[in-house]
């Protein structure tokens, strides 16, 4: 159930960049797709959407690692946590369900986005 | 569907079914005069084809052995024993029934736990596949 | 099937402590009787189990270890003790020339001891087989309303 490759996803994401974008038609109007996160002053700490979307998918993925390794260790005896290896199957089932979710969306954006007329 | 854990979680369904059935016996073989008490014992050789955290190394002699952690897990030996703190009664009968029960009962809990967690393995594949557009 | 065979062998404990109940219960029974078919008085009963390996078939005998350790039991002799009692008792009428009775060696205290175990016994077998019954019940839960 990992996703063993988020290096050409994220890729895909940085080609369709939307700073990139910003960057060509650099309007007040599309740097609101620039997420500003709080940082150190005087940095540059923007992150793009696309690298939002990446680090969760790594998060997500790692989730999917701890349920496995969890699941193992109850299967082989070494651990009896019953409770803890449900929680973090839980876990990671609703992260991955969440991010299939986002992913739709971000398709239907981008479909919505390829529909229109320039 | 080669995925390491299911086949853990599977194994260990296996083993868990074997282990009932010694159980089983046990508590059926209470009063037999000489019926020694069996165990199963496979956690040890799934932990060990597993090798969660990368603990374990072996050398490998032969190119078709099966390292640590490979998942060789088609080949493994459970061991079946005599329970060696049975206590022996006077028709040489080792059984404590009491003892079979929680086994037993234990038993049950992590079968249903597993049985659970393959079930949600399969669910999430089955969500994937469905979540289509 | 592995939780078949412990079916099996569950409810062969069941027949076994079954015929044990019934051997101790005549003993109750017979506790005073004096003139049994046989002549002379009732011989105490008791059962001996004995275990073989769970095979239904030919093709599992071929299978390893798990079917030689997996044990259903049989109760393969009821013995009758030869032991008697002498009574003290002029007046019973199968009282022989000095006035002893013989009578069954049977004591309702061990026997009903017996008759207790025998029913925890059965007891645990059925809480065997209701465990094995749910195991296969929940195995067939899996891909179950996914």
């Amino acid at each position: 159930m990992a996703i063993k490759d988020i290096g050409s996803f994220r890729n895909t994401l940085t080609e369709a960049d939307a700073k990139g974008w910003s960057k060509k038609v650099d309007s007040e109007f599309t740097k609101g797709f620039d997420v500003e996160m709080p940082g150190i002053p005087g940095e540059n700490t923007t992150k793009t959407f696309g690298d939002f979307l990446s680090e969760s998918l790594g998060k997500v993925n790692g989730l999917q690692q701890e349920a496995n390794v969890a699941m193992e260790k109850l299967a082989s005896g070494e651990s009896q946590n019953l409770h803890e290896t449900l929680l973090s199957v839980e876990k990671a089932e609703i992260a991955f369900k969440t991010m299939n979710q986002i992913r739709s969306k971000v398709l239907d954006a981008y479909r919505e986005i390829m529909k229109m007329q320039i | 569907m080669s995925d390491k854990t299911l086949q853990a979680l599977t194994t260990a369904l296996n083993f868990r079914e074997m282990r009932q059935e010694l159980i089983s016996s046990n508590i059926a073989n209470a009063n037999t005069p000489g019926y020694k008490a069996k165990k199963i014992d496979f956690e040890q050789a799934l932990a060990r084809a597993l090798d969660v955290d990368n603990q374990m190394q072996m050398n490998v002699s032969d190119e078709k052995h099966h390292t640590v952690g490979n998942g060789g897990f088609n080949n493994l030996e459970p061991e079946i024993y005599d329970d060696p703190n049975g206590v022996v009664s006077e028709n040489g009968n080792t059984v404590d029934v009491e003892t079979e029960m929680a086994r037993m009962n234990e038993n049950k809990i992590m079968y249903d736990a597993l049985v659970q967690l393959v079930n949600k393995k399969m669910g999430m594949l089955k969500y994937a596949i469905n979540s289509e557009r | 099937m592995d939780l078949l065979s412990s079916l099996r062998i569950s409810s062969s404990g069941l027949a076994a402590q079954r015929k044990r109940m019934e051997a101790h219960s005549s003993n109750i029974a017979n506790a005073q009787t004096t003139r049994t078919a046989e002549g002379g008085p009732y011989r105490r009963k008791e059962v001996v189990f004995g275990s073989e390996p769970e095979r239904e078939n030919f093709s599992e005998i071929l299978e390893g270890e798990l079917a030689e350790n997996a044990q259903t039991v049989h109760a393969t002799e009821v013995v009758h003790s030869d032991k008697v009692v002498y009574k003290h008792d002029p007046s019973h009428p199968d009282a022989n020339a000095e006035g002893y009775v013989a009578m069954p060696d049977v004591n309702p205290m061990v026997e009903m001891a017996n008759m207790i175990e025998a029913q925890r016994a059965y007891e645990s077998n059925v809480s065997a087989i209701n465990v094995t019954k749910q195991m296969a019940a929940k195995t067939l839960e899996i891909g179950r309303g996914n």
